[in-house]
């Protein structure tokens, strides 16, 4: 069942053209991302949502209810949405405490006191804040602060939670702990995220779906793994993950695949469902190239960088340079001449989703 | 369910809105208008009469050039004593700075006094001079131009001070160890590097000093009239007392439009600011200057001259407050507190420290409740059209408040609406005055209160009333109560308006303090203005502590 479902949503401010009519909906426990490059619009549709903003266009549900509509003149205000939502900078309330931030929603509902003590007692234990409870937000650490926030936008029990990038503020270490504390949260609880982010890897690592966004447009929606895998077009595919961008010509095809010369002469056979002919882009993951001794196509180590678990090569092969990333078994030094072989490859078209991100 | 809620919100605004109207637009619109006004039909017989006789044209241009004269001072000194406190090794910096800004806390025409007081005829240093010299006259005269000018100077120097200050303490200290890199000297660093990059602040600090100038009243009219000497405000203030209505609006029309064209430069070299790399907002302190063997003669004479300007001048006014009678040998002088017992035993001068206490009080907290208003519509909920609200709201800060005295005789001393000779016409007077101060203070209030503050709380259900009432307001209250203050201790001691629409039984301390002076009681005028500085002196003290000197003097 869709959880939250958004019908050709545009928001314009002015002359921008924030977002162009997106549509996609969030399935009841799932976990969707809206990932992006900043001001690629994916905070408006948000705030959309959470009805922070109101759309220029276009109708939004949550649950059953039609929360906007902008031909029928609905847009319910925010207090009234069945909705959670933690703030990039948590928004937790400086003057008050975190069992009064936490069960402020409740006070607003006007539930007993004792109900609402009974509940505070089980969300702090949920989020591991038992012992800060009478502690103010200056007291507490950027993480502990994003967990009253969570706690709060969960108390009411909502619908849905809308997570706008919320572990932006916080360090590398805390923020990879964060991502599977989120995850395991969602899974107990079982309600729907939208989440908004920058970061592909954290998209990529927590998301059940993501819709990647460009300039105000939603380019793809899918599995994180299709997206990596089969990436639209050529700005998602520069945009998830690391990849080499060749100029190369498609030669000719057979069914599903199709013929490519590129690397100066070098030729390899791709499975592609584009239809392109003559100039195209060829498109190759890091990872998808290794390096030998005696690879077919010939280069020279320009530069070398050990990252622990992996080795991070720019090679050189005829008036290229490559991205090569490969396992830490055998090492190359620099200046060393190699030959790399392709085991996969995407192709685009020419000119095509640059310019941006 | 949402047309109710947003109904509530423009009918909030249309409230100020005819709030804004009332106390602002309609009065001023009345000093325009009828400045071409004649009989009832158009005419420009007030402006003619204007450049027809001497007395008032000279009047404008006695106005720009003692204004001008005045700010080249205030530049000069400003920026020369922001150097050595901001810039160099000088000792007791943090003190010479705390004193320097005391003279702007207390009233310019108390200031006006002091130096009466100090420099007049029988004045202390006057007669210091006399003793030391020999000589039977001063070889100056404090009632006259060069006097005004003096006068006008020590109050506003600070302008500069403090935005020459503010711009020597951002700049980015990188620019000049770049110079210095390159193998300049201090003294060329200085003048080729640091004095280009704070030349904005010096010329907005100079505009800031120019328009006070022009608009002030007090100084003028203590120093000035007595010689003859008119200038715009005090031309006004005459020609009301003729009364000549056209004459007062065409003259007041004039004195707005040289304050808004260079309040409008000034606002321009503000924005200005913004592309010179000089203020970034990091917080690496400039490197001091060494003044080696010259750090104790310049802190010598930086002393004597921040004491002469601040401490000297309060202390001559309690000193003639307690003396028997004024010119009274200081050698066997016998202090009394005869004058302080007879003012407060003064009818007038006990009903003028409540009537001021009850303007100020009433005055300070409608401003700041409109202003709070005007602020979460523009501000927060960015109502659409809450734009031009504060923008309303903000006009009288380039209008002289001669000017707003006289909108409102104008507006609201005529049936069916007749406020002249009560205490409304002052306090209405007041609210225009003070609102854009109050609505300043609140918009910053609020804008240090992010926005996701306020859409947690929506998000959490709650609507406008409990927003306001259990997050907005909380977190507002301390930048409320320092605006509270900021409004309540000027409008305490205010004067030009006040001394233009009070009457019997509605004097202000102001009035009080400016009439007795006047009259020659200037015993009993001092007893009076140094309980008021008292007064001013422990507010602003309480007011620096509650907001961490962010504001005040």
């Amino acid at each position: 069942m869709e959880k939250i479902r958004i019908l050709n949503l545009s928001k314009r401010y002015g002359k921008v053209l924030a977002v162009d009519s997106a549509t996609f909906s969030v399935e009841d426990k799932e976990f969707f991302s809206l990932l992006g490059p900043s001001g690629c619009g994916k905070s408006t549709v948000l705030r959309c949502v959470a009805g922070l903003e109101e759309p220029t266009e276009g109708e939004i549900y949550i649950g059953q209810t039609r929360v906007n509509s902008t031909v029928d003149g609905i847009n319910v205000p925010t207090e009234f949405r069945p909705i959670g939502m933690v703030f990039q900078n948590y928004a937790v309330w400086p003057h008050m405490t975190v069992y009064e931030n936490i069960a402020y929603p409740l006070k607003i509902k006007k539930l007993p006191k004792e109900l609402i003590q009974a509940k505070l007692k089980v969300a702090l234990h949920t989020v591991g804040l038992e012992r800060l409870a009478d502690r103010y937000p200056n007291q507490l650490s950027g993480g502990e602060q994003q967990r009253v926030a969570l706690a709060r936008a969960l108390i009411k029990e909502p619908e849905v939670l809308l997570l706008d990038e919320p572990l932006s503020n916080l360090d590398a270490k805390l923020r990879e702990q964060m991502r599977f504390e989120l995850k395991d949260l969602q899974r107990r609880t079982g309600i729907p995220i939208l989440y908004v982010t920058h970061d592909q890897a954290e998209a990529l690592a927590m998301s059940d779906r993501l819709a990647v966004m460009n300039a105000g447009r939603i380019i793809q929606v899918g599995a994180p793994t299709e997206i990596y895998t089969h990436p639209a077009d050529r700005f998602v595919a520069d945009f998830i993950g690391l990849m080499n961008f060749l100029p190369g010509r498609v030669l000719g095809r057979s069914g599903e695949e199709a013929t490519v010369e590129f690397l100066g002469g070098h030729r390899l056979n791709v499975a592609d469902r584009s239809g392109l002919s003559g100039g195209c882009v060829v498109a190759v993951r890091p990872e998808d190239i290794t390096l030998s001794l005696t690879g077919p196509i010939r280069c020279r180590v320009e530069v070398r960088n050990y990252s622990g678990n992996l080795v991070d090569y720019k090679v050189r092969a005829d008036d290229a340079v490559l991205r090569v990333q490969t396992p830490k078994t055998e090492i190359f030094a620099e200046g060393k001449e190699l030959g790399i072989t392709i085991h996969r490859a995407m192709l685009f078209q020419l000119g095509e989703g640059r310019g941006s991100g | 369910m949402t047309t109710s809620n947003f109904d509530r919100r423009y009918l909030l605004m249309m409230a100020v809105g005819l709030f804004i109207l009332l106390v602002v637009i309609y009065p001023l619109w009345q000093v325009f208008f009828r400045s071409f006004l004649d009989a009832g039909a158009f005419s420009l017989k007030s402006y003619r009469k204007v450049f027809a006789y001497p007395a008032y044209y000279r009047a404008l241009l006695n106005s720009v050039w003692v204004s001008c004269v005045t700010a080249a001072l205030c530049m000069v000194s400003g920026t020369l004593l922001a150097f050595l406190v901001v810039r160099t090794d000088l000792p007791c910096k943090k003190f010479l700075r705390t004193l320097l800004v005391l003279p702007y806390a207390l009233p310019s025409f108390f200031a006006a006094i002091a130096w009466i007081q100090l420099l007049g005829p029988q004045g202390y240093l006057a007669r210091l001079f006399f003793q030391l010299s020999g000589w039977e006259t001063a070889p100056w005269n404090i009632y006259s131009a060069g006097g005004i000018v003096f006068v006008l100077t020590v109050h506003y120097f600070i302008l500069v001070f403090i935005t020459v200050a503010g711009a020597l303490e951002r700049m980015d200290a990188s620019l000049e160890e770049a110079a210095r890199a390159s193998g300049a000297n201090t003294y060329r660093i200085m003048r080729e590097i640091t004095l280009p990059l704070v030349l904005p602040a010096i010329l907005a600090g100079g505009l800031l000093a120019f328009i006070g100038a022009l608009a002030n009243f007090g100084i003028p009219a203590l120093l000035g009239m007595r010689a003859r000497f008119f200038v715009l405000t005090t031309s006004i203030y005459y020609a009301l007392a003729i009364p000549d209505f056209g004459l007062a609006t065409a003259l007041s029309s004039m004195l707005v439009v040289v304050a808004l064209v260079s309040m409008t430069f000034q606002f321009a070299l503000q924005k200005g600011e913004g592309r010179y790399t000089v203020i970034s907002g990091k917080s690496v302190r400039p490197s001091e200057l060494r003044l080696r063997s010259m750090r104790y003669p310049l802190f010598s004479c930086t002393a004597v001259f921040v004491f002469c300007i601040s401490i000297v001048p309060i202390f001559s006014m309690v000193l003639t407050a307690l003396l028997k009678y004024w010119g009274a040998p200081l050698a066997q002088a016998s202090l009394t507190l005869e004058h302080f017992a007879y003012i407060l035993k003064l009818d007038t001068g006990g009903r003028a420290i409540v009537n001021s206490l009850f303007l100020a009080a009433v005055a300070a907290t409608l401003t700041t409740f409109v202003g709070i208003l005007i602020s979460y519509m523009h501000v927060k909920a960015r109502l659409k059209g809450s734009r031009i609200l504060d923008f309303l709201a903000t006009i009288p800060y380039a209008v002289p408040h001669t000017v707003i005295a006289i909108a409102m005789i104008l507006a609201w001393a005529k049936p069916p609406v007749s406020l002249y000779g009560t205490m409304w016409i002052i306090l209405v007077a007041y609210l225009a005055v003070y609102l854009p101060f109050a609505v300043r203070t609140t918009n910053s209030t609020l804008q240090q209160i992010h926005n996701s503050l306020e859409e947690a709380a929506r998000v959490s259900g709650a609507k406008i009333f409990p927003r306001l009432r259990d997050i907005i307001l909380p977190l507002a209250w301390p930048g409320m109560i320092a605006g509270w203050i900021l409004v309540f201790m000027p409008a305490l001691r205010e004067l030009t308006v006040s001394i233009l629409l009070y009457a019997y039984h509605t004097e202000t301390i102001g009035v009080v303090v400016f009439n007795l002076q006047d009259a020659g009681y200037r015993e009993v005028a001092a007893a009076l203005a140094s309980i008021v500085m008292g007064l001013l002196i422990v507010g602003n003290t309480v007011i620096r502590r509650l907001t961490g000197g962010a504001a005040g003097f």
